[in-house]
């Protein structure tokens, strides 16, 4: 049984992403939005809401987001990242 | 803690390798060395297919062969990476991450002496078996071969028999011991046979339950190697099986083995070459949810993609539905044969696994994102795959709350309930009634109790909690102060767990994984107060 990690290797592992997950929070630039809206598409909370003017979105409600990460894999453009925020 | 220590042993390479000995009684390794000292010769390029923690990668590297040997599952393909390393075969070996399907994409025609194979076919289904099967083809060299290692289901009805006998309990046991089962092919050299190739059967074990089989491709004849698989059309209907499923699933769904589809191409209805292609994964309640959906409402292709078993929100979530699932269903279903069109429409909820852009890229196919229910597919399809906002948001209506709350307690219950049965018998019925009192209080009223998550809700549901515990208390069964204190005690622990692991259950919070370490400090303040308290205060 020398292979592999150790218990308490997965244990510490596990307590750093229990504190990510608490802690992600939506970086979105709307600089870099071509306005897909696949975020738009994907999101089953309804954060993003597509502005049919200036063909981007906006990023409401973050408080609701639930960290799944789709709108992050979907966005062709790479503007929308799930970050801890800095301390 | 559970999840970390099951976590822990999943990681563990040696569990899989001893799952796979146990389970073949030993005798794969003797097939192994048969395969390498009659087919491999210095030289030789080979390709191996699904290598695993690469056993037989090494034995043949070791007779002298140039080996590419990929896999799909980047934890076994670590293990074999590791092990390599402590050997000198690192030339003659190349370890690629590599989902079987784009074997024919990633490597020119002509390229390999042999193709070699240990219990992968196993893993395919059909139609992926004899897409792999007619790929290969176009890679061996002239006069090149294919040697496959697998279970089989023997042949003859004693035989059947006696293997079915042998092999229930050794699966079980197995599966116990190391969380590894495997599913024996049927017929295979039938299989080889269809795809154009000779077949002979050159080793075998276990009374045939374990075999090697050496083919070569014949020469072509017009048209013979289209298999034409017939597809199967699904209807809804509910059979005993399907009831007590059902059963089974309202309490325990979370305990492993989920009940699994067949992965593949269905007909729903009639449906022709302007049909839609719905994708979903193999999860068996989650296709039969689809099938009542659809089935007489529209005709439509449905491709069934590998998602473990597991829905496709979880499978997404944690990482094994995934674009390449897809893409080797689109590519091995042949479902291009079938419509005219090429657009899929996959469920919006694996939208945070499954890249989009890479299905688009990679296959050329139209990647589209259904709704999240299937209740709402036939509207979004009658609107031009449009979808109205109440499609595309997750919603948690009282009704499935309490199926939750059902699986939940169900397997909470088993956790905690037996324990307390077997240590403290008196106070069965009271956890047992205040654990189902606070998880059905907590479902109902959660979308009215403030708190943004799990743990913010075990406040108010606490502080409810203790009022109705001390009220009790007060009126109807008096107890002395150190009583008081320990059901205090037992009412707050009870209430911040329900809370904060129910979270999990909601899918507009996020998991419940992220509060155990607050959860975890509680608990111990809780603990040390159970015995530090008394001490202090000198009750006895």
């Amino acid at each position: 049984m020398s292979e592999g990690p150790s218990m308490q290797e997965v244990l510490l592992e596990h307590v750093e992403l229990a504190r990510t997950l608490r802690r992600l929070e939506i970086h979105f630039d709307p600089e870099a939005c071509k306005g897909v809206w696949q975020c738009y598409e994907v999101c089953p909370i309804g954060c993003w809401i597509p502005d049919y003017d200036g063909r981007v979105v906006e990023f409401h409600h973050g408080e609701r987001c639930i960290a799944c990460g789709a709108c992050v894999l979907q966005c062709p453009e790479g503007a929308i990242e799930l970050r801890v925020p800095d301390a | 803690m559970a999840t970390v220590f099951m976590k822990w042993l999943e990681t563990r390479p040696e569990v899989y390798d001893r799952g796979i000995r146990l389970l073949t009684l030993g005798r794969l390794a003797k097939l192994h060395e048969e395969l390498v000292s009659r087919f491999v010769s210095p030289g030789m390029t080979i390709l191996e297919i699904g290598c695993g923690t690469g056993t037989l990668t090494r034995s043949a590297a070791e007779a002298g062969a140039h080996i590419m040997a990929i896999d799909r599952a980047p934890v076994m393909l670590a293990i074999a990476e590791d092990r390599l390393s402590e050997t000198d075969l690192g030339d003659r070996v190349s370890l690629k991450l590599m989902d079987a399907s784009l074997i024919g994409d990633r490597y020119d025609p002509e390229s390999f002496d042999l193709v070699i194979s240990s219990l992968a076919f196993s893993e395919m289904t059909a139609h992926s078996r004899s897409f792999m099967l007619a790929e290969i083809i176009g890679l061996l060299k002239p006069g090149g071969k294919i040697a496959i290692i697998d279970e089989t289901i023997p042949e003859g009805l004693l035989k059947r028999v006696a293997y079915g006998l042998l092999r229930f309990p050794l699966r079980v046991l197995t599966w116990l011991l190391t969380r590894t089962t495997t599913h024996p092919l049927k017929a295979f050299p039938d299989e080889l046979v269809r795809s154009g190739y000779s077949s002979e059967c050159a080793a075998s074990s276990l009374g045939g339950a374990l075999q090697l089989w050496v083919a070569e491709p014949l020469p072509e004849e017009d048209g013979s190697v289209d298999a034409g698989l017939e597809i199967e059309q699904l209807t809804y209907r509910r059979t005993m099986r399907t009831y007590l499923l059902d059963i089974w699933s309202l309490f325990f769904r979370i305990i492993p083995p989920y009940p699994k589809f067949t992965p593949g191409l269905y007909k729903i209805g009639q449906p022709d070459d302007n049909s839609p292609i719905l994708v979903t994964g193999n999860y068996e309640l989650t296709v039969r949810r689809l099938v009542k959906a659809i089935d007489g409402a529209l005709d439509a292709w449905l491709l069934v993609a590998d998602s473990n078993g597991i829905n496709v929100w979880c499978s997404a979530g944690g990482g094994f539905f995934t674009a390449e699932r897809i893409i080797e269903a689109v590519r091995t279903s042949g479902v291009d044969r079938f419509v005219k069109h090429r657009a899929l429409i996959l469920p919006q909820l694996c939208a945070n696994g499954v890249d989009g852009w890479r299905i688009r890229e990679e296959t050329g196919w139209g990647v589209h994102w259904g709704p999240v229910y299937a209740r709402d597919i036939p509207a979004y399809l009658e609107a031009n795959r449009k979808k109205k906002d109440a499609a595309r948001w997750v919603s948690f209506p009282l009704k499935d709350r309490l199926e939750m709350l059902s699986v939940t307690l169900a397997f909470y219950g088993l956790l905690i309930m037996i324990p307390v049965a077997i240590f403290w018998r008196d106070g069965f019925w009271a956890v047992m009634m205040a654990l189902v009192g606070l998880g059905l209080f907590y479902a109902i009223t959660l979308p009215w109790l403030p708190g943004r998550d799990g743990l913010q809700k075990s406040i108010p549901l606490t502080i409810i909690a203790l009022l109705g515990t001390l009220i009790y208390t007060a009126l109807v069964d008096p107890v002395p102060p150190a009583d008081v204190f320990n059901r205090i005690l037992g009412i707050t622990a009870l209430s911040v767990f329900t809370a904060a692991e129910l979270q999990g259950m909601s899918p507009l919070m996020r998991g419940e994984q992220a509060n155990w370490i607050p959860e975890a400090l509680v608990g111990s303040v809780l603990l040390a107060s159970y015995f530090l308290v008394p001490i202090l205060v000198g009750w006895t």
